[in-house]
Parts: structure tokens; sequence; C-alpha cells
């Protein structure tokens, strides 16, 4: 799995099955302050990453 | 349809579609609730180019139609922060232009003679103070010469939500209660806030969904604000117990309906300096530009 995070630096993680929620808990990450695309498409937490998915975590920035 | 947001505190997923219709109708639904807009009124959006500003413009221009015949026109103020405000005013000049409507923009170093950033050498830690007393004048002397009739700003649930608690941290009790959009306030025109019931994330999506994300900057001084600690602290508060931010509003609300809603402390006054009306001898603006030797 790639993974792309708020600073748009990448990494790549081998993974079995788990949620973009418990990724979140992983990386430390509250999903209240973020936004998470699977392959693209905006999801929840519950939504479920494979490898050889890409995941990109957006910073919702305050202000404005 | 996949989900595209799960509203934790009514414990339901949304699709694309769902999720879209129940902003609008939440937005909407606030505008009716409250008389904020009514019909033939001319509206001033406060559009600095940032997320919450954008999203307040496509969600007005969806939701007023319904509502009867209302006239928008984009607000702009330039505080003069490097490295930040030239990519949002850019923003804000293209969606006024994208949108059609009339867009009037206003700065400091016009308005005040100098940059934010000028003002704030060596006064970083109070950027927030400084710059909120001097964007009210700023966005008060645009709504003037477009000639609107309500002004509309972008301040979301989270905004609202954090400013309740930080005037509970700070013992700022009358400013709790008091009617931020309220003639003592410096307001010639009454203010606005839309979103106030939309959450910042369901604001996020919603822009995401529009490809309308804009990928921009922090401001560089909000690490000098006790508002983000407020924010990272309410965040953290809303994961583990989902509708906090709502019971923050819904107390504040109580509390106004138990002072009854004050409009400002006592009645209005004039500025004796400039003649703006506020609540006590001289106005904030007059105070703050003595003290930065204006
Ligand atoms: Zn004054």
């Amino acid at each position: 799995m790639k993974i792309i995070l708020p600073d748009k630096t990448c990494r790549t993680q081998t993974i079995t099955k788990m949620t973009v929620g418990e990724l979140l808990q992983d990386l430390g990450i509250n999903p209240v302050e973020v936004l998470v695309s699977l392959n693209g498409m905006l999801v929840v937490e519950d939504a479920r990453v494979e490898d050889g998915d890409e995941v990109r975590i957006y910073r919702i920035t305050h202000g404005g | 349809m996949p989900a595209v947001y799960h509203d934790r505190s009514a414990r339901r997923h949304l699709c694309r579609d769902h999720f879209i219709a129940a902003v609008e109708s939440r937005v909407a639904e606030t505008i009716r609730s409250r008389q904020m807009i009514v019909p033939d009124d001319h509206v001033g959006i406060g559009l600095s180019g940032g997320k919450d500003s954008t999203a307040l413009l496509m969600l007005l221009s969806r939701v007023l139609p319904s509502i009867g015949r209302v006239r928008l026109t984009a607000l702009t103020v330039d505080e003069g922060i490097h490295g930040y405000r030239e990519d949002t005013i850019r923003s804000a000049d293209r969606l006024a232009r994208d949108y059609g409507i009339d867009h009037i923009s206003v700065s400091f170093s016009e308005l005040f003679g100098k940059t934010l950033d000028a003002f704030l050498v060596g006064r970083e830690h109070e950027a927030c103070t400084i710059c909120g007393v001097l964007r009210r004048k700023a966005l008060a002397v645009a709504a003037k010469q477009a000639g609107v009739t309500k002004l509309a700003t972008g301040h979301n649930l989270d905004d609202e939500a954090q400013s309740v608690l930080m005037n509970v941290l700070r013992g700022d009790l009358p400013r709790l209660v008091r009617d931020p959009g309220s003639a003592s306030q410096g307001w010639f025109i009454p203010r606005v806030k839309p979103l106030m019931y939309v959450a910042e994330k369901e604001l996020a999506v919603y822009l995401m969904l529009h490809g309308a994300w804009p990928d921009l900057p922090e401001c560089p001084y909000a690490v000098h604000a006790l508002r983000g600690e407020v924010r990272t602290l309410l965040a953290t508060l809303e994961q583990r117990h989902p509708g906090t931010m709502q019971h923050l509003l819904a107390s504040k609300a109580q509390i106004e309906k138990r002072c009854g809603r004050v409009s400002g402390a006592g009645p209005v006054r004039q500025c004796t300096k400039c003649g703006d009306p506020c609540s006590g001898e001289i106005c904030q603006l007059c105070l703050l530009k003595k003290r930065l030797g204006m």
C-alpha cells in the first residue's frame, strides 16, 4: 500500500487488511482533522485498504 | 453508492448525493429559521479565497434561489500576509469571475498604511487579535462601498465551538453572549453566518466532491494563537465524543436565553474619535491604532 501524507511525502507499507480508521490510528492522525481518498475516491473510516491500494491523506487547514 | 461521509453524531453514512443534499438543506434551513437572508437582500460575502469562504460562495449560490431574489457581491480583504495571501486572493478573483458576481477588494496597506506583516513585527503573538480588529473594519468598509444589506462570513461549526470555549477559557462571559453582529460591535450592517451548523470537515468534503478543494497553506500566524490549541483539543473531544461541538453551541444558546440576547453591554454608543458604533467611549480600532502608534 502506498500512503501519501498531508505534507505530500510518500511511504510504502505492506499490510494485510485494515480499515482507513485503523491506518489513521497507527499514524496518530485524528480523523476529524483529515480527509482520506482511496485510489482517488473519498472514503470513510470503515473503508478497507489492501496491499496495492493508494491512500492519500489531506489535512483540513484552518481558515478562510 | 459508496459512503463519502460518516456523520458520527447522527450515526449515519452518506453517499455523495445525499451528503450534498444534506449540507445544502441544513444551510437553507439555518438561513430560513433565523431569517439571516430575506428576498431582495444584497449580500456581501467575505471571500478570502480559503476553503470556508469558497464553500460559502458555492453554497449560497446553490441555496439562495430557493429563498428569493438575492444579489451577491464578493468582498475580499488583503491583509498583506506574505507567502499566504497571494494564492488565496488569486483564488478569490477566479471564483468571483466564475460565479459572475461583483467583487470588491480592499487592503490593509491602502486602509491603514501598512501590511499586517509590517504591523506584526515583534508582536506575532498578538496576530489574531490585531488582525481581527483591522479585518473587521476593512470588511465594514468594503461592505459599505458595495452597498450591501447583509454581510455573510464563512464561520463554521468548529469555529463557533472554538470561540465559545475560548471565551470561557479567557473568562470573557460578556463576549460569549454578546451578539457579534450587533452595532455595538462596530457593524453597521447585520452580519450572518450561514455555515454555523456545518462542520469544518463537512465543508472540506463538500469542496472535495465538487473538485474545488483549495490546496492552500495555513496562515503563518496560526501557530501563535490560542485557537490552534483549542482546535486540536476540540477535534480530539469530538472524535471521542461525537456531538461535542454542537453541544457547545447549544450551551451558548442556553446562556444567551437566560441573559436575554444581549446586544453588547449596554446601549450602542459612538466612538468619540471616529464615530463608529461601539460599546465604550473609544472603539477597538481607535484603541488599537493608538497602541500601534498609527
Ligand atoms: Zn473609533
